[in-house]
Order: C-alpha cells, then structure tokens, then sequence
C-alpha cells in the first residue's frame, strides 16, 4: 500500500490539487479552525445534532464545525476509519467510534488519548461497561456518548393469562415457555439472533457471563471451561432439546426475531431496546402486551447484557486537537446527551440522566434500562477482536446448527484464539 | 532493414492498448502478489516481508479449506445444472416459431435482476417461517439454516439467475449451424436423436465451451449472491472463498493474508481456464 508509484503519486497530487481548487471557494476564512465530526448516519431528523454543533462555535468563536456522515453500515464505517487513519488523514478530527473497535484502534495509535476529559472521579458518573470498553492500558481513549444492550421482551398478557411470574433464570424461562407452548400452539417460546454473525456473539456472550464464564480474563483466553460449556450447551438445548426456540434461529437477526415476535408469534424475544419504541405503535400487534427486564441468568449467576453503543473519539493526526477534544466534552456533556436522547431516542451513557424527570417522562423505559446498563459488559476488549469474533462466529453457529459439541467447538475456538493472539503477540 | 521496419510498427499501434492492460490489469495483479508476502495489516503498523508465510498459513488453515471445498462444490454443481437446463431450453427455444422475442424476454428476467435484489428475494422465499417454499411443498425446511440445505439454497439460486445467460449464448450457437446440415439429415432419415448427437450438439460444442468458461469462472468467484444469503453461514457451510477473503481483507483488515486469499481464488480460476482453453483448441480441430 505504501509503495505507490511516483506516477501515481502526481496524478494523486494533480487531482488533490483540482479538488481543492474546486473546494477553496467554500473553505474557512483566515483565522478560523474547521473541526470535522465524523459519524454515522443519524436515523432522524439532523437538526438537533447541528443546533448542538451550533451552541459550540457560539462557545468557541473562531471555531467552525463540520459535520459529515459516513453509511450506516459498520463494516463500512470501521473500514473507512482503519484506512484513512492508517494513512495518517487529518480530514476528520473527532470520531464516532463503535464499542469495539476502541481497543483496537487505540492499539494501532491512531487515537489521541483523553485521559484528561476522563479522569477517575468523573468515570463514575458513567456506566461500567462502556468505561471499561474504552480504556485500554490504563489509559483512556474516547468519552462514551450512547450504550445500547441486550433485553429479555415478554408477552405480559400472555403471563398473565397463564399465571407465570417474569422470569429471573433461564431455567425457570425455559419452564415458562413450554407451560405456555403446551397452551397457546401457535407461539414460539423464545426467539433470539442465532445467524452466523455479530449479533451471535453477543447473544452467546449472555449465556456465558451469567453462568459466571467468559472469553477472556486479563488478557488470558479462558475459553474450555466447565461454566462455557455448561452455558452453550444450554443455549443448543434452547433449540434441540427444549425445542422452545424454532430451528430457522439459525438464520434470525435483529429484524427477522423483531417480526416474529412483533406478530405476537413469540412469547420471550432477547433483542436491543429498539425494538421496544417499535412496539409502542399502535398499530402493532403486540401493542400494550409487551414487558422489558434484564435477562435472565443461571443458577448462581448474575444477569449480564452485552454491551453495545457509540464513543466519541479524536484522531491522533487532527490538526485541531485541542478544538476537537472540546467538541468530544462538549457533545458528550449530561446536557448534549439529554438532548440528543430526547430528539433520537438514544440511550445516555451517563448514569445521572436515568433519574431526570423529563427524561423520563419521554422515555419511562430508561427505568428498566438503567439496571440493565448497569451490569451490561462489554465484548472481549482486545486489539484483535475482529478475528475472535470470526472464530466466535464460526464455532457458536456450529454449536446451534448441530455441527458440533460444545465441548469440541469450544476446544476449537479456544486453540484459534491461542493462535491469534500468539500471532498478534 | 526495410522489412524489419515493417514489422516493428504493429508493436506502436499495440502499445495504447498494452498500456492501458498493464495499468487496469497487470498492475493490480502484480500488487496483489506482491502484498500476499507481506506481514501487512493494517493494525500492524509498517508491512513487513515475509516470503511464503501467508501461503504456509493457507495450506494450514481448516477454514480456508473448507471454504475452496464449498467453492468447488457449488461451481461445479451450479455450472452443470446451468448448461444442462440451459441446453434443454435452448433447443426448445430454438423450435418455437410464434412469439420468440416475448419468450426472450422473459427468460432473460432473472438475469436481469441485479444480483442483491434477487437474492433478498430468495432469502424471503426460503424463510422457514413464512417463506413461500415451506408454504407451497407443505414442508418445514429449514433451508437457509441447515448446513446440509443451505449451500445447495444458494446454488438453486445461482441456477435460476444464471441459466438464461446459457440459453442465450447456446440460442446464438444454435442459429449458427447451417441448416443444411439439417436437410441433409432428413434426407438421410436421421432420427431426431443422431441428429441432436451427431449433428447439433459437436457443431455447438465450441459455443458450450465457452458458456462454460464464462460461467465457472463466475461460479469461483461467487461472492454477493450468498453474502447476501446467509453471510457464509450456518457453521461456514456456505463461506466461500471470496467470503472468507472479503472477511480477512475488509473487516479484519489483514491485507497480506487476505491478499494470498485472493491469489488462490486466481490461481484456481486460471487452472480451470486453461483446462477449458485446452479442451477448446481440441473441439476446434
């Protein structure tokens, strides 16, 4: 990649130089810092967003803040990010980082650390979770913006019906479903996302940690264990043996589950808290039927979500570092969080806005979510957890398809792991 | 002197077109080797060389294997179907007097059909739940999520959508052979098959040939049709080489391993055709 032809070089430095010809008429006036604020697209209206970006260069005169959107897809976003600053751009400043890709690109240096915006006192005053998914080494990298997690939803009207309390463990969840199956025959118990993808992963994740198990311990791959196996083969008997989860959760994502259960043909769903604004309307079907609360855990195990959500970091290369970092403060401030969740839904990283009136008058649900985040945990945070989760993928999609044991997938996926990170070491 | 002239010019008149094949083709090509040498990901700071490493990794990797498996499987089982169909409708095709061109037309859809849509598409119709297939056979199967069901899903696809491709080439073939041949046949009271034998399949046998290039080499680098599908899985079942390639190079960003991927897939592809090259030099003669 680097070896570029001195050809290619000149038509790269020609066309470059046409480009900003061609932009220059629009550029900042002398004295004035542009800082870029690269992100995803935002699913709404972008107002909000720029009012927020407004009230900073008011703050900030001199500064002017551009706002540009990469794709909504995160193979997408995480490649234009891995190659522009591999290439040491200084096209963009601060950056919406997704949950796992911190580590990695903290690894790589190709973030600022901010240590400064985060010291320990005011970590408290987020979630764990996304505290610990952007500290890497001791020290910290981005400042967390939103967290999203995984949710048990449940048919209220069904349990009422049948006289079943919430449940608390997956055993007593299993019970649930099959009392209820027995009675109601055209429900599924349980539908989840089983696709060979990311989302299989986090799902996976659930059952491990609230069997007390896990993919890594401080740095170490503690994979083949007795509560792993444990937890998986569960999660395969949800399918196989149970039979409250239907086979074609093999290919179930987000949406396919959301519909299935949005039809009122489910009566458990694990999915994120999208889904519940979804459910609101009233013309959906499960309209009024739908409950939300933590997932449940093993015997002996606490309930653990996987962590999902949005950071905001800034470029090692900007030019504008000191703007940009106060654009990260900025943005990511109790009051920027309040109103970007009031305009977009989203949920705040910070732990004080669960408890804000008008908040939560918008939105009641950040009540249940409040618990969930608290104990929600991030992916393995490693610089290399793209290819642990290719093998996660791979080995857990062989557990549910009936490929393989989960004591052989695991013994499996625990010497490709040792590999990597032997590779990587 | 003068003679030598003469021919040095040819070269000047080939070099525009040379140039622009080294540049689009070459170049890449050369590149792409050059990388699957290298210790180069992008989270690894500067690349590093390292000889014939990623290939040493290749020939160790289960995955990889895996993935060339299915490939072979779903190129050769694809491509059979495609020119078995494809023939049967040709000759159909070929003996309709009225209303060709709307037939045209209609066979030539699937082919029309940009490749991500129709595999939506199918995606819907091979739903478990609510899918149109389980609907109409009165069946439960899971096709996409089944690794015994899922990669043969993908080739039922492959040979709806690229059978017309077939039928069209062998139609042009077909209106080739002189007719009479024909004649001559009927004069002789040939029946219909040592006519379709002797006469209509070795005259179209040049023009088979190279459906079958265009379409195996297609079926090796399958990549958006089943990435859409089922995104290689259940359990890699469906994980193709260019699946595994996109997973290596794009989201795990490991462009020397990736590259000595992609290297395969060529190698591969260019072994099938120069077998094919082989056996059309022989049909020709």
């Amino acid at each position: 990649m680097r070896r570029v032809s001195r050809g290619a070089r000149a038509l790269c430095l020609a066309c470059g130089a046409a480009l900003v010809a061609a932009c220059g008429a629009g550029g900042p006036a002398p004295g004035q810092t542009v800082v870029v604020f690269k992100h995803g697209k935002l699913f709404g209206d972008p107002a909000p967003l720029r009012a927020l970006l407004d009230e900073f260069e008011r703050q900030h005169p001199g500064v002017v803040v551009r706002d540009e959107t990469l794709p909504a897809g995160s193979d997408e976003q995480h490649q234009f990010y891995a190659i522009n600053l591999q290439a040491r751009s200084a096209a963009f400043d601060v950056l919406a980082v997704d949950v796992i890709w911190v580590a990695e690109f903290a690894h790589a240096g190709w973030l600022q650390e901010l240590t400064r915006l985060l010291p320990p006192a005011e970590r408290a005053a987020f979630f764990p979770g996304p505290i610990e998914a952007v500290t890497h080494q001791g020290r910290v990298y981005a400042v967390p913006w939103f967290v999203d997690a995984g949710l048990l939803y449940y048919r209220k009207d069904l349990l009422e019906k049948h006289a079943f309390p919430v449940p608390r463990t997956w055993e007593e969840l299993v019970r649930t479903a099959r009392a209820v199956m027995a009675r109601e025959p055209r429900i599924a118990g349980f539908v989840w996302q089983g696709k060979q993808y990311e989302g299989l992963v986090c799902n996976a994740l659930e059952y491990l940690w609230s069997n007390g198990g896990g993919v890594l311990s401080g740095g170490r791959i503690v994979l083949d264990t007795p509560r792993n196996r444990q937890a998986l083969a569960f999660m395969s008997d949800l399918v196989h043996r149970f039979g409250v989860t239907p086979g074609s959760v093999t290919t179930a994502t987000e949406e396919p589950s959301r519909h299935v259960f949005g039809q009122g043909r489910a009566l458990f769903m694990r999915n994120w808290p999208y889904a519940w604004r979804l459910f609101q309307d009233p013309g959906s079907r499960v309209h009024g039927k739908v409950g939300v609360t933590t997932l449940p855990h093993f015997e002996g195990g606490i309930p653990a979500a996987t962590l999902g959500g949005w950071q905001l970091a800034v470029n090692r290369h900007s030019r504008q570092a000191a703007a940009a970092s106060e654009l990260v403060r900025h943005l990511t401030s109790v009051q920027a969080q309040k109103r970007l969740a009031l305009a977009y839904g989203f949920q705040p990283a910070r732990t004080a806005l669960y408890r804000d009136p008008e908040l939560l008058a918008a939105q009641p649900l950040l009540q249940v979510l409040e618990r969930v985040f608290a104990t929600a945990r991030p992916r393995p945070v490693t610089p290399y957890y793209v290819r642990v989760s290719q093998v996660l993928q791979s080995e857990l999609s062989a557990i549910i398809s009936g490929r393989k044991s989960p004591e052989a997938a695991l013994a499996a996926a625990e010497r490709k792991l040792r590999k990597i990170l032997a590779d990587e070491a | 002197m003068k003679l030598e002239r003469e021919l040095d010019r040819p070269l000047w008149y080939l070099l525009p077109g040379g140039l622009l094949l080294v540049v689009v083709t070459l170049f890449p090509l050369g590149h792409v080797l050059w990388l699957s040498l290298q210790r180069h990901s992008l989270l690894h700071g500067p690349p590093r060389f390292v000889g014939l490493d990623n290939y040493l990794r290749l020939a160790g990797d289960e995955r990889f294997w895996n993935a060339l498996a299915n490939t072979a499987y779903f190129a050769a089982v694809s491509v059979a179907l495609e020119l078995a169909l494809g023939l049967a409708i040709a000759l159909m095709i070929a003996r309709v007097r009225r209303g060709r061109r709307l037939l045209y037309g209609v066979i030539l859809l699937p082919w029309a059909v940009p490749t991500a849509v129709s595999a939506r598409m199918w995606e819907w119709m091979y739903d478990a739940e609510i899918g149109v297939l389980n609907y109409l056979a009165g069946t439960h199967v899971n096709w996409l999520g089944s690794p015994a069901w899922a990669l043969n899903a993908a080739i039922a696809m492959d040979v709806w959508k690229s059978t017309p491709f077939v039928v069209l080439l062998l139609l042009a073939g077909l209106q080739g052979i002189p007719r009479d041949v024909y004649r001559a046949a009927a004069v002789d009271g040939a029946s219909g098959w040592s006519v379709l034998v002797r006469i209509t399949l070795p005259l179209l046998a040049p023009v088979m040939l190279v459906a079958l290039v265009f379409r195996t080499i297609d079926a090796f680098r399958v990549f958006d049709a089943i990435y859409v599908l089922t995104g290689g899985g259940p359990a890699d079942s469906t994980e193709t080489l260019s699946i595994y390639a996109y997973k290596v190079l794009f989201q795990g960003l490991e462009f020397g391993y990736g590259s000595a991927l992609a290297v395969s897939v060529f190698v591969c592809v260019g072994l099938a055709a120069l077998f094919y090259a082989r056996l059309m030099r022989e049909a020709l003669r």
